[in-house]
């Protein structure tokens, strides 16, 4: 079969990424370039004001703990999803399908779901609190909620399959007698690990961590349901602004510096592995 | 005209005219006013929590039609909604923000003759300052902000909105998530005006807003839940909040709200009719339906604010027994401070506060 009958397929999948990505980013761009008017809607203009008040130092901080608490949940979906990934793959058997579809279900449930139903669970007067107190390991309310520790542990909660999907996928693809062949070198199964296994799955780990980071950067539902009121991110910004404050053109700006300063992230990832690759 | 003002507005104006993003100016629609008769399903847009489920049930059976009901948690997501070309047949917009759906007109006119119960609403509403001869709108319900709270936890308050920042509350107080609610409530604290624009009483009341959130666990528009379930002692909330939160509460006597003696809003929403409805026949017959006496006295003893339509007085009496403060008149409404739209430069200050606040 030819290149050019192979190169046709391109066009859905494109024509996907121009309806649902690029014109939707045009618009945004237009939004931000437009100004707030009286009736909270906007006029479409040429106004850059909205970038300079969106790159006002008053948000570094904000940007900083989004980027924090991502970077926290990344490691943490890592050091959970990892395990588990490695079990799956290596002894789950016949059940691995089965086990995956039990690690994807709850994400059949809506993330905000979820989300409150940890609410009802954490509560100082929750259920968990409840069989702390009654048993006797605190006589205090633990305060789970309104936390930092809570953010992260919601966006952990949100994001881990997407660490441990591609993880999985790494791991399945690896071959067994790798592994054999390190011990049969007489690695221990520490540096058999590290040497053989860890390094061919290092591309899944990177995509786990660009597909956890990326999303939990820009979350909001999490700090919005489970934080306390020094736990702002930056999505909960832009959210503000959009449905809090009727200010479009600020969120839209927003919008875009966060998008370019996350552009410039998987720009640096996409190097990073490309330059491994050609190495490898 | 330069060129790329030119393609900026082409593109735009191709926005617009395929209805995404938000439209920039009033459109005038002619749009006739409908007898109230089953034109179809009904989908209703309103707050959660908001509406007697067993009311719209018995609306449903009664005309064998089904009323699907969505939810926003803010006025400028309604707005937003509405604006990016989402149809629903009767939303519940505040007073100010009736004010601003006229001028963008986008409510249907709504004539009360055609209402068989529309003798019931008290006089107050036949003009009142937010819509001209309520020629639009039908009013629904009437709140007040104050502070509910675990009097188990924290005892007797104030009554003043001191009590948002005391230390035996700390870590254990919430602040409506609302720029309005939250800065409102500051200004009055300061003896500004609920409304104040002027930069130098924002500053301070900024100052105010940086003190409380020293005491706050978090911001918070779900006050219910977070009395019932421990996390708050002390919630900035609205009057109906205390009274859901009690239905849901083993021990509701523990659950009390204060109004403040700096001054607080008050306020009343509204039942209105989108322009671009797709069933304003089958909506303009469920406000019929919810101005019923018997069926309105229903709602208020399910959602907790007091509706002003005659004959529902003794069912929010009966609330208010328990807590004379969630009591909410039209005599307050008429002197009270309301929430109201702000110039385009002071919404801009506004906004800045809360922000800077929250960040």
């Amino acid at each position: 079969m030819t290149d050019a009958f192979w190169r046709r397929f391109i066009f859905p999948g494109g024509l996907w990424l121009l309806f649902f990505f690029v014109v939707p980013i045009g618009i945004a761009v237009l939004i931000s370039l437009g100004e707030n008017n009286e009736f909270g809607g906007v006029t479409y203009g040429w106004h850059s004001e909205h970038y300079g008040d969106a790159l006002d130092p008053l948000f570094a901080p904000v940007l900083l703990r989004s980027v924090g608490y991502a970077a926290a949940t990344a490691a943490i979906c890592l050091l959970i999803g990892y395990p588990v990934a490695y079990c799956i793959a290596r002894y789950g058997g016949r059940r691995r399908n089965l086990l995956i579809g039990l690690i994807m279900a709850p994400f059949l449930i809506n993330y905000l779901v979820r989300t409150y139903a940890w609410v009802a669970l954490l509560a100082d007067e929750g259920l968990v609190n409840s069989v702390i107190t009654d048993s006797g390991i605190t006589s205090d309310p633990v305060q789970f909620l309104n936390t930092p520790w809570a953010v992260v542990g919601g966006l952990v909660y949100g994001y881990l399959g997407f660490m441990i999907l591609p993880i999985y996928a790494s791991l399945e693809r690896m071959n067994p007698a790798l592994i054999e062949a390190g011990k049969d070198l007489y690695g221990t199964p520490r540096q058999t690990f590290w040497h053989v296994t860890w390094p061919q799955t290092l591309p899944g780990v990177l995509a786990g961590t660009v597909l956890v980071f990326l999303p939990a950067v820009g979350d909001f539902v999490s700090a919005q349901l489970l934080g306390g009121p020094d736990t702002y991110m930056v999505g909960n910004l832009i959210q503000q602004q959009f449905f809090g404050a009727d200010n479009w053109p600020f969120g839209a700006a927003l919008t875009i510096c966060l998008m370019v300063f996350l552009g410039l992230f998987v720009f640096l990832y996409l190097r990073a592995t490309g330059r491994r690759e050609a190495l490898a | 005209m330069r060129r790329r003002e030119f393609l900026l507005g082409g593109a735009a104006l191709a926005l617009a005219g395929c209805g995404v993003g938000p439209q920039s100016a009033p459109k005038p629609v002619a749009v006739k006013v409908v007898p109230p008769k089953i034109d179809g399903d009904l989908l209703i847009f309103n707050w959660t929590e908001y509406m007697n489920p067993k009311v719209i049930r018995r609306f449903e059976k009664h005309y064998g039609v089904q009323v699907t009901v969505s939810n926003f948690d803010s006025m400028p997501a309604m707005m937003a909604k509405l604006r990016s070309g989402n149809r629903y047949d009767l939303i519940f917009p505040t007073a100010d923000y009736v004010n601003r759906l006229n001028r963008l007109a986008m409510l249907r006119p709504l004539d009360r003759g055609v209402l068989k119960n529309s003798g019931g609403i008290y006089d107050f509403f036949d003009d009142p300052w937010y819509d001209k001869d309520s020629a639009h709108t039908v009013p629904y319900g009437m709140y007040t902000t104050g502070i509910a709270w675990r009097a188990d936890k924290v005892g007797e308050l104030s009554e003043s909105w001191g009590d948002l920042a005391l230390d035996r509350a700390k870590g254990h107080t919430f602040m409506l998530d609302d720029f309005q609610e939250g800065i409102g409530q500051a200004n009055l604290f300061n003896g500004f005006d609920l409304n104040t624009t002027a930069p130098d009483e924002l500053e301070k009341s900024k100052q105010t807003l940086e003190h409380e959130k020293d005491f706050l666990r978090g911001y918070s528009t779900n006050p219910a839940p977070n009395l019932v379930n421990g996390s708050a002692w002390v919630h900035h909330a609205w009057n109906g909040d205390v009274v859901n939160a009690r239905n849901q509460s083993k021990q509701p006597e523990n659950l009390r709200f204060q109004t403040c003696k700096e001054g607080i809003p008050v306020g009343s929403d509204c039942m209105a009719i989108p322009a671009n409805a797709r069933h304003p026949g089958t909506a303009t017959l469920f406000i019929d339906w919810m101005l019923d006496p018997e069926t309105a006295s229903e709602n208020v003893s399910w959602f907790g604010y007091p509706m002003p339509i005659k004959g529902t007085e003794a069912a929010f009496a009966e609330l208010a027994a328990d807590d004379p403060a969630i009591q909410i008149t039209t005599e307050q409404l008429a002197n009270g401070s309301q929430f109201r739209e702000l110039p385009p430069d002071g919404k801009v200050a506004w906004d800045r506060v809360w922000t800077e606040v929250k960040a």
